[in-house]
């Protein structure tokens, strides 16, 4: 499938989002852009047919990680240092550059954008065809990322459920928080 | 190179944001841009997976009778899962931030570097 025009301009947003993320020098407008990033990342998993993935994306990346990252903020120090831009430091970007090279260097041998049969493994494998096969006839859900994330691979929901408790656990441990005294 | 740009466009973007996301976790001196940074790196990845998951023309994976082809659910789960362990992450990277500050200070790398060897 070829790039549409719609496609183009998000892809050249989230972009733009996450340069001007690395840039900015004002913390708070770096955030900012981050928050406008996630929106805009949100809206291309939609276009790539996750609206699951694209809800937890605008809710969670968006909306909760904003407000984590805006309740740090107020509670330690948004540094007020002159210029709009952070300086652009040229070591860092050849080092940067070369990681960036590496990685297109293995684009051609990936599958073009929205291909399937043979050429892309992932949505003809054996895998995927069971779920789509069996999904309904085993869990009785129509949505078949709900039945893979709570039924088949129930087990690494629970194992997630660890990591967000531990989560919870550590950060209130780290800011001594007392509040089961 | 034109042609390989339109059929894996998304693949170029998901390069781009994960250099930039190693960018920010390199230069950044301020701690809490540094997490951004971690943040953008893993939306590339995440990136990655929703475009291998993706068929042109197909469907949500929502089944009906007759509603194919469908897109993998798979690679959806998968980011669905990291997408709440990032948030995990990040959570417990902000409260070490805040610490960090109640007992330094500062939130500058270099200043950072200073008090501690001082």
């Amino acid at each position: 499938m070829s790039l549409s025009l719609i496609e183009a301009v998000l892809l050249v947003f989230v972009l733009g989002c996450a340069i001007g993320a690395a840039v900015l020098r004002d913390v708070l407008a770096a955030l900012m852009a981050f928050a406008a990033y996630s929106l805009g990342i949100s809206i291309i998993w939609v276009m790539l047919e996750a609206p699951d993935v694209g809800l937890t994306e605008a809710a969670v990346g968006a909306g909760i990680m904003t407000i984590l990252f805006i309740l740090a903020l107020a509670n330690t120090v948004r540094p007020q240092e002159n210029g709009l831009f952070e300086p652009i430091s040229v070591r860092t970007i050849a080092l940067v550059g070369a990681f960036v090279v590496v990685m297109l260097a293995t684009v051609p041998s990936l599958p073009a954008v929205g291909a399937d049969g043979a050429a892309n493994p992932v949505v003809s494998g054996e895998v995927t065809q069971y779920y789509i096969e069996n999904a309904y006839a085993d869990t009785e859900v129509h949505n078949a990322v709900t039945a893979v994330l709570a039924a088949y691979r129930g087990f690494d929901t629970l194992g997630e459920a660890v990591v967000v408790f531990s989560a919870g656990v550590a950060a209130l441990t780290v800011l001594r928080q007392e509040v089961f005294a | 190179m034109l042609e390989l740009l339109d059929s894996h466009y998304n693949y170029f973007a998901v390069m781009l944001l994960l250099g930039i996301g190693l960018y920010m976790l390199i230069e950044s001196r301020n701690l809490v841009k540094k997490v951004i940074g971690m943040n953008i790196f893993q939306t590339g990845i995440f990136l990655f997976f929703i475009t291998l998951a993706f068929r042109a023309g197909g469907n949500p994976p929502i089944i009906e009778e007759g509603g194919g082809p469908y897109v993998s659910p798979l690679p959806h789960v998968l980011i669905l899962t990291a997408i709440v362990v990032g948030v995990s992450l990040t959570a417990v990277a902000l409260a070490l931030i805040i610490r960090i500050y109640t007992e330094y200070g500062t939130l500058d790398e270099d200043k950072l570097k200073q008090l501690y060897y001082d």
